[in-house]
């Protein structure tokens, strides 16, 4: 839906385990201007209250889509459930985007989509900033022990974002905290980014299967969904969201599997909802 | 919910909702039968809640939203 490449900007550094110093309440200028053009023309006091209300929208949404050089944050796993956040509030707005409000707004009562599509493209764009990103970890004051580590830094390979693990193992010891075994050095090692698409497999006639890879994703307590056209990977509260292909709508997702390096989805054709000829 | 918001649960489609909003009968005219035959509940649902939530997943939520995510069952090996 919206075709233009964004615009990355690869400067970002984010700062994890640290004080934050940048007041994050102050909600962007396109932010607070999509929900008045939104509003307004409705006559509705909040329509978007369903959407958002569940949204930790100031701990740390609004600095991803900020404009910030440099962002810190409290926790790796804070920085994890802010990019979740921010990947299911596009989803929600993508949701929006629906063939009825575009009617609504082609009617010419508004320039609500206009701001609803520029909003769609600004997460887009913060998206994409925030992966490219340079992830540094401090444990002065975070101390997390080698699993919880190992936990976190897992949901924010979810979410499409990499630590340097090098800088982890260098920091680590700085913290005063006992040496990482071999083990956990192993663990914080293998974490993978999820990097995929995904594909759709043909198995038969009647079933497909569509394939993430993700190595390590047996090690994970991952559980997988279905929104509409979108699978929903969670891990601990933390999500992704992958687009799936157009053919998946007309066919009904049975189950999913969890193997070492994928997440795999068997879908049936619903031969009610598409009908061969 | 505002008295208007009200008003949509009263109509079915977007001509009977537009009206109900105090459009003037006449637009339901200029537009063609299949808009104005719309159904509203995914208008409605957009409005009142979408279900996609952050934080963990309360599978004790008893709340229906119209676009919930749909969790599968899963192996692991």
């Amino acid at each position: 839906m919206w075709n233009r490449a964004p615009d990355v900007s690869p400067n970002l550094r984010i700062d994890c385990g640290v004080e934050r110093r940048i007041n994050s309440r102050t909600s962007p200028k396109f932010v607070s201007g999509f929900f008045e053009t939104l509003v307004a023309p409705f006559g509705f006091s909040l329509p978007t209250q369903g959407l958002l209300g569940q949204l930790n929208l100031t701990q740390g949404v609004y600095d991803l889509i900020s404009e910030h050089k440099r962002l810190q944050f409290a926790s790796v796993t804070q920085l994890a459930q802010a990019v979740s956040d921010l990947d299911s509030l596009k989803i929600a707005l993508l949701q929006m985007d629906s063939e009825e409000f575009a009617i609504w707004c082609g009617l010419g009562k508004n320039n609500s989509r206009d701001g609803l599509l520029t909003l769609i493209h600004e997460i887009d764009q913060a998206l994409v900033r925030v992966r490219e990103a340079r992830v540094k970890v401090d444990f002065e004051e975070y101390r997390p022990g080698p699993k919880a580590l190992v936990d976190s830094l897992t949901q924010l390979a979810l979410t499409g974002v990499a630590c340097d693990v090098k800088q982890i193992k260098k920091a680590w010891p700085q913290s005063g905290r006992k040496p990482l075994t071999p083990k956990w050095k192993s663990r914080i090692g293998s974490v993978r980014v999820c990097e995929g698409t995904g594909t759709l497999i043909e198995v038969s006639s009647m079933e497909y299967t569509f394939l993430v890879k993700w190595k390590g994703a047996a090690r994970t307590r991952i559980d997988v969904g279905i929104l509409r056209n979108h699978l929903v990977l969670d891990l601990g509260g933390v999500r992704r969201f992958l687009e799936l292909p157009a053919a998946c709508s007309r066919m009904e997702s049975i189950k999913a599997r969890v193997s070492l390096d994928s997440i795999e989805i068997d879908f049936m054709v619903n031969e009610k909802e598409w009908p061969r000829s | 919910m505002t008295d208007e918001n009200e008003g949509a649960h009263g109509a079915n489609d977007l001509g009977s909702w537009l009206t109900s909003m105090g459009a003037p009968e006449s637009i339901t005219d200029l537009m063609p039968s299949e808009i104005t035959g719309l159904d509203l509940a995914p208008l409605i649902a957009m409005l009142g809640g979408v279900g996609v939530r952050s934080g963990v997943r309360n599978a004790g939520d008893s709340e229906q939203l119209a676009d919930s995510i749909k969790w599968l069952p899963l192996d692991r090996s």
